[in-house]
């Protein structure tokens, strides 16, 4: 690439301004052998490689995903993930316990919890961002305690206490708590979607859920009135527990069907309303996930990772990956030469641990 | 000669540069750029996959290579050795020994590791843990499933002074309390709680009858306090289901909440033998025959002729086989 001239001002008259769509190149053959290994290593070393493996896992996914054919990179130190992760497990047990225990302490401990969590996420972001680079820059998170108790823990109480009707507020401010607060270098991003758009959103989600409640409903109903009818013709005979095996089956796979499909097709487009709402600077974002392609992945997925046992699992997370990565597109509106890199400064990993372990991790 | 990108850390511009070694120094050289070190001072990133592999200098500078063949050739005559980690990763043979070593050690760990290790967890977990379970379960229980037993005062009377005076194999009598409950959802139960308190039910007192074979069912049941059966029991589950989050939580939740129940099946019927061959020489050391455990266990197969209908056998598989061995067990010790 051309070396820009530092003295000609503007720098946008030599900018390289064409939309660059991120790509992934890792397999999931070349990813078999790594988590193998490292599922073996952490099982015979009774989970303490689990940091070692999970630093290997971010770096091969976060070095195969390229922006204008440069890889990102992660730089988290497994120490300090082990760390994170021995106080997130007795977290774990306390949370555990106290929950089995039914007395004053459940609820000491739980709101302990409650009083911790935001902090504890605020530093998981922390540490993710700061530890992702792109060409030797860092990105970084600058989010405040204070907005970390807001949109945690005010929020969701809000959200609690006006029976949901909030929930879909509560989420945008989560997003533009994130996205308003990540810098990379010394340019900050930025969240322009409206709470408007994540209702409508939500509104559509609700109108899936009533019509597969329906559909599912009335096919389980008919099946079980079938046989008790039946019966009834017969005197009192003995009722057939298949049918009604049959409905139960039928409710469950309705279940699973909902989560295979209800659940991608939201998760795209709240992924394409919030990436293509997102601005690095001067710089543009657009993400066109198709709702259809991410419900087969996660579809055939699941029952591809059912099948094998689970040796599917590599496949099956990089068919998502590539499928989350090449969505995304980045306008650049000047050259992506002139990011300059902002002062490192010192993060903890046990933020970022604790959030996995109890399954708040906020995923993009 | 090695064509790489070199990134001065302080901004994203790439500078196309050119690596070669000379005297075991890289020599990085091209772009404005113009930098010798020796090569012990480099950081070789390991290689994953078909990503591109950096050199990280000291300074926090480093170069970034795409082709990983060339790279390979390099660093071999720089004399540098990937870690054995990264060497197993890709080697496909050893990635396939990996792979049969992973699903045999887990299954010895299920097998062997897990109860063992789970034995010993339960033996030295502080009373205090077991008793505090034992109250709250037994409050839960109180307050959903149990109902006062009502069966007479002298029978229940009668059957404490039997169940107290009993000579455990180990020395001494039972000092677990031993409790009245009647279950409509239960039916012809017994049970033992973490502390080894143990709940009689109503109907199986009545379907069974005779108070030696009900001693014998009790007898069986303070094998599985005696081994500390029902912590081991949710030590193990903890972990089956700690291990499937960890497994398979990275792609799914759904599949990571697959029930742990399934799991467990095995494992009871390992504990029902351990507290069927406990029972046994209860039994004996009081004078009377392990073939009354299995008269029980009849007793109990015909009131409930299926045992997916619930009841004391809907937790105890395969019925048939463990009254064949009650029944060796009594010929061993000639009763």
């Amino acid at each position: 690439m051309e070396d820009a001239p530092a003295n000609i001002t503007p720098p946008a008259a030599t900018a390289i301004a064409t939309p660059q769509q991120l790509r992934f190149t890792g397999t999931g053959g070349s990813y078999f052998g790594i988590w193998i290994v490292n599922l073996l290593l952490t099982v015979v070393t009774l989970g303490i490689y689990s940091a070692w493996a999970k630093v290997r896992r971010l770096q091969y996914f976060y070095r195969h995903t390229e922006l204008a054919q440069t890889g990102f990179d992660f730089h988290g130190s497994p120490k300090r993930i082990l760390l994170g992760r021995i106080i997130a497990f007795i977290m774990l047990v306390v949370y555990n316990m106290s929950v089995r225990l039914h007395s004053i302490w459940t609820l000491v401990v739980i709101v302990a919890l409650a009083a911790v969590l935001p902090w504890l996420l605020r530093n998981s972001l922390r540490f993710r961002l700061y530890n992702t680079s792109w060409r030797g820059t860092r990105f970084h998170f600058r989010g405040t305690v204070g907005g970390a108790y807001r949109v945690f823990l005010l929020n969701s109480f809000l959200s609690l206490i006006t029976l949901y009707i909030m929930v879909p507020f509560a989420h945008q401010r989560l997003k533009a708590y994130q996205h308003d607060n990540s810098w990379f270098g010394q340019t900050r991003f930025s969240f322009h979607a409206r709470a408007g758009q994540f209702y409508l959103l939500y509104l559509m989600l609700l109108a899936g859920f009533l019509a597969f409640g329906i559909l599912f409903g009335m096919a389980g109903l008919f099946s079980l009135l079938k046989p008790l009818m039946l019966a009834q013709q017969h005197q009192g005979g003995p009722v057939d527990p298949k049918p009604i095996l049959m409905a139960v089956g039928i409710i469950y796979g309705a279940v699973i069907l909902m989560s295979v499909v209800i659940g991608p097709v939201f998760h795209a487009l709240m992924t394409n309303l919030v990436w293509s709402n997102t601005r690095l600077g001067e710089h543009r974002i657009e993400c066109h996930m198709s709702p259809l392609k991410l419900t087969w992945v996660t579809a055939s997925n699941f029952v591809m990772v059912v099948v094998t046992c689970g040796l599917f699992i590599p496949w099956a997370m990089v068919r998502m990956t590539r499928l989350h990565v090449e969505s995304i597109t980045f306008i650049p509106a000047s050259d992506l030469q002139e990011f300059s890199a902002a002062a490192p400064e010192d993060v903890g990993a046990v933020g970022a641990e604790t959030a996995n372990v109890f399954d708040f991790d906020i995923a993009l | 000669m090695l064509q790489a990108s070199y990134f001065d850390g302080q901004s994203t511009r790439v500078h196309e540069v050119v690596l070669s070694l000379v005297d075991n120094d890289l020599v990085i050289s091209g772009d404005n750029v113009n930098v010798r070190l020796p090569f012990d001072q480099v950081q070789v990133d390991e290689r994953l996959g078909q990503a591109s592999r950096r050199l990280r200098l000291p300074d926090g500078t480093f170069c970034e290579v795409r082709d990983l063949d060339q790279l390979d050739n390099l660093l071999q005559s720089a004399g540098h050795r990937d870690g054995w980690v990264d060497r197993l990763q890709r080697h496909l043979q050893l990635v396939l020994v990996s792979s049969v070593a992973f699903v045999l050690i887990v299954a010895a760990a299920y097998q062997w590791g897990l109860p063992a290790a789970a034995k010993i967890g339960a033996r030295h977990l502080p009373p205090a843990v077991s008793e505090t379970l034992t109250t709250q379960t037994l409050k839960i229980l109180d307050g959903s499933f149990l109902k006062e037993s009502q069966l007479p005062n002298e029978r229940r009377t009668r059957l404490s002074a039997e169940f107290r005076s009993l000579r455990l194999p180990e020395g001494g009598t039972p000092t677990a309390p031993l409790l009245f409950r009647r279950s409509k959802q239960l039916g012809a139960n017994a049970f033992t709680l973490p502390d080894g308190t143990i709940v009689l039910l109503d109907d199986l007192v009545t379907s069974i009858g005779d108070t030696e074979q009900i001693m014998a069912v009790l007898s069986h049941e303070l094998g599985h306090a005696h081994g500390h059966h029902s912590l081991q029991l949710l030590l193990q589950s903890s972990a089956v289901g700690a291990f499937l989050t960890l497994y398979v939580g990275d792609i799914s939740t759904l599949i990571a909440a697959a029930p742990a129940a399934l799991v467990q099946a095995k494992y009871s019927q390992q504990l029902e033998q351990e507290a069927d061959d406990y029972g046994a020489s209860l039994l004996v050391k009081n004078g009377l025959s392990p073939v009354l455990l299995a008269d029980a266990l009849r007793k109990l197969l015909a009131s409930h002729p299926k045992s997916s209908e619930g009841g004391y056998l809907a937790s105890h598989p395969s019925t048939e086989a463990r009254m064949r061995h009650l029944r060796a067990l009594a010929a061993a010790a000639g009763r």
